[in-house]
């Protein structure tokens, strides 16, 4: 055990002094904070014609009444809470996305940039058997994503608050969702990097998952759900999701990636490594 | 029990659409004593890394069976007496020197108590003291190799693999590298080092392989591979008599000032030409036998390439 916590310290510590990855990190929370701020000054602005209109026409219509009346305000509010949730999920679709930009950076080359630049030998020439080596590194992997999810979770919070949007129940669950999804998304294209080239293996991961498959296709249930993560389509179908629906996702990532980490090391134990 | 041993090992490779077979090794029955520096030579592409990761595990035999202190290679435990130092030393940039050598201690097990001193005391052997606290990622070619070199001996391995360790290194380094082979050998510790630099070879090891299109051709020591075995008799002085009988054998005679020498290219001409010299009661002062150069033997080991 003391062996894959070294070797994940060291994968961590690999993966903060690559400041491509770091830029891609920031860049892609910069985004999702930039594009959330200008969808929300949009949501304002509409708001605010809306609500001249509203009030025009109630003037118009109604002297004797003061403003909206409670039908009309009653969907205003609705619709105002609408736009919040919708915003909310925006802002994690944003981030999901990138996050899974950075995961299939970070886990399709692993293992795959230790072997092309030669510095596995001596990691393996030491007692460090290859089971130890391929969790270690995975490991790695999982403490920066999870510091990527912390971040945004931040972001969102920090977000909520500075356009005084009140956190969607859904949305509470997201950061772990989309960490979630990351973690299958990293062991799919950790397990595929090792047998073609790491970017062939992200787009194979990303794009691979059983979306496309209809129930009654078997790859339906061999190909990862990456959709059933999505907090923006539960937020625009108005479903909220229950403590019972995320500890069934989370048992489902979890399953999903120890038979991904199950078929990379039977991959791994073969693989020449020159 | 030996260090290395390799029973019909081989290893070949297929590539292209055919995938046609090349041969890295064949048939390799290779023993490396406990103690012994062995050196394990051959031209370019005749198999000697990929020995060498076949020993570590790191590419699968195709048949045949490779042990290291007669453990098989695959068991990571036998990991912890062995130490490694590749051709081209890629370390992970990311570190200072001594940070470097710290993550690959405690990967080997050194104990926290001993660590740091253990790492001091390589750093100031292999002379990096002042480059300790400098990223790896700044370090020549010559520094990167001693860096290597200290992460193979870390945790004081039994057994050194090494593959063209002196490559990167001045002459000044090569002759401290070579000090500190001879040390660990006085320690009782195997060294197995791939080289093509004969000469260095010639000096330390004691015993050799020669190997050529992943075959095996010679192994032994300097004097059982020497195919010239003839001995030099120094005496002092030499009577008539003698002298006409050794002018009727093929000993050939060389005269100085000081002494003379008597050169017997085989063992049964040695033989008698001293049973002529004792019943003459002429003394024998100095008693040499002479061996071909380890790169006469290595030249007359291998196929000569074909020329251009």
């Amino acid at each position: 055990m003391k062996t894959i916590f070294l070797i994940a310290t060291d994968s961590i510590r690999a993966l903060l002094y690559q400041r491509l990855l770091l830029g891609l990190m920031v860049a892609s929370l910069a985004l999702t904070i930039v594009f959330s701020i200008l969808m929300s000054s949009a949501r304002k602005n509409i708001t605010a014609a809306y609500s001249s209109e509203a009030t025009h026409s109630a003037t118009a219509t109604t002297a004797a009444t003061n403003g909206m009346s409670a039908t009309e305000q009653k969907r205003f509010r609705a619709s105002m809470e609408q736009a919040s949730s919708f915003l909310q999920a925006e802002f994690y679709a944003m981030a999901s996305g990138g996050g899974e930009v950075v995961s299939l950076f970070i886990f399709s080359l692993a293992v795959t940039s230790e072997i092309r630049r030669g510095t596995i030998r001596l990691t393996l020439s030491k007692p460090v058997s290859r089971l130890q080596f391929l969790l270690g590194k995975y490991l790695g992997g999982v403490v920066v994503m999870a510091g990527y999810a912390m971040l945004t979770c931040l972001a969102i919070f920090i977000f909520a608050q500075s356009q005084g949007l009140e956190l969607n129940p859904a949305v509470k669950w997201a950061p772990w969702l989309m960490f979630c999804d990351e973690l299958i998304l990293g062991s799919v294209a950790m397990l595929l990097s090792l047998f073609v080239h790491p970017l062939v293996a992200s787009v194979l991961a990303l794009f691979g998952g059983n979306g496309l498959c209809s129930l009654h296709n078997p790859l339906y249930y061999l190909l990862p759900s990456y959709q059933d993560f999505s907090v923006f389509s539960q937020v625009l179908q108005g479903s909220l999701l229950s403590w019972k629906d995320v500890l069934f996702l989370s048992l489902y990532a979890l399953d999903f990636v120890i038979i991904m980490l199950l078929l990379a090391l039977w991959r791994f134990r073969a693989k020449e490594l020159i | 029990m030996s260090a290395i041993r390799t029973e019909n090992l081989c290893k070949t490779y297929r590539s292209g659409w055919k995938r046609e077979e090349t041969f890295a090794v064949r048939m390799l029955n290779l023993e490396v004593k406990e103690g012994e520096i062995f050196g394990f030579l051959g031209p370019n592409g005749a198999g000697k890394t990929s020995t060498i990761h076949l020993l570590l595990n790191l590419i699968r035999p195709t048949s045949g069976m490779a042990y290291l202190f007669d453990r098989p290679v695959p068991e990571t435990a036998v990991h912890r007496r062995l130490g490694y130092l590749p051709e081209s030393v890629n370390l992970h940039t990311y570190y200072r020197g001594r940070e470097l050598l710290n993550f690959y201690a405690a990967l080997c097990g050194v104990p926290v108590e001993t660590r740091s001193s253990r790492v001091s005391e390589l750093l100031q052997r292999l002379q990096l003291e002042e480059a300790a606290e400098k990223s790896v990622a700044k370090y020549s070619k010559g520094m990167a190799q001693r860096i290597g070199f200290a992460q193979a001996m870390i945790h004081d391995p039994d057994l050194l693999i090494l593959d063209e360790p002196t490559a990167s290194l001045d002459p000044v380094g090569r002759k401290e590298f070579r000090d500190i082979l001879l040390e660990l050998k006085r320690r009782g510790k195997t060294v197995f080092i791939s080289s093509h630099i004969l000469s260095e070879v010639e000096t330390i090891c004691d015993r050799v392989a020669i190997l050529q299109n992943g075959e095996l051709k010679r192994m032994g020591t300097l004097q059982e591979l020497s195919a010239d075995k003839s001995t030099r008799l120094v005496v002092g002085s030499l009577p008539a008599p003698v002298l006409e009988a050794l002018a009727a054998t093929r000993a050939e005679v060389t005269m100085t000032q000081a002494k003379i020498v008597i050169r017997c290219p085989d063992e049964t001409l040695r033989q008698t030409v001293e049973e002529l010299l004792h019943q003459h009661h002429v003394g024998i002062l100095q008693r040499e036998t002479e061996t071909q150069s380890l790169e006469e033997i290595f030249f007359s080991s291998i196929t000569p390439p074909p020329k251009l």
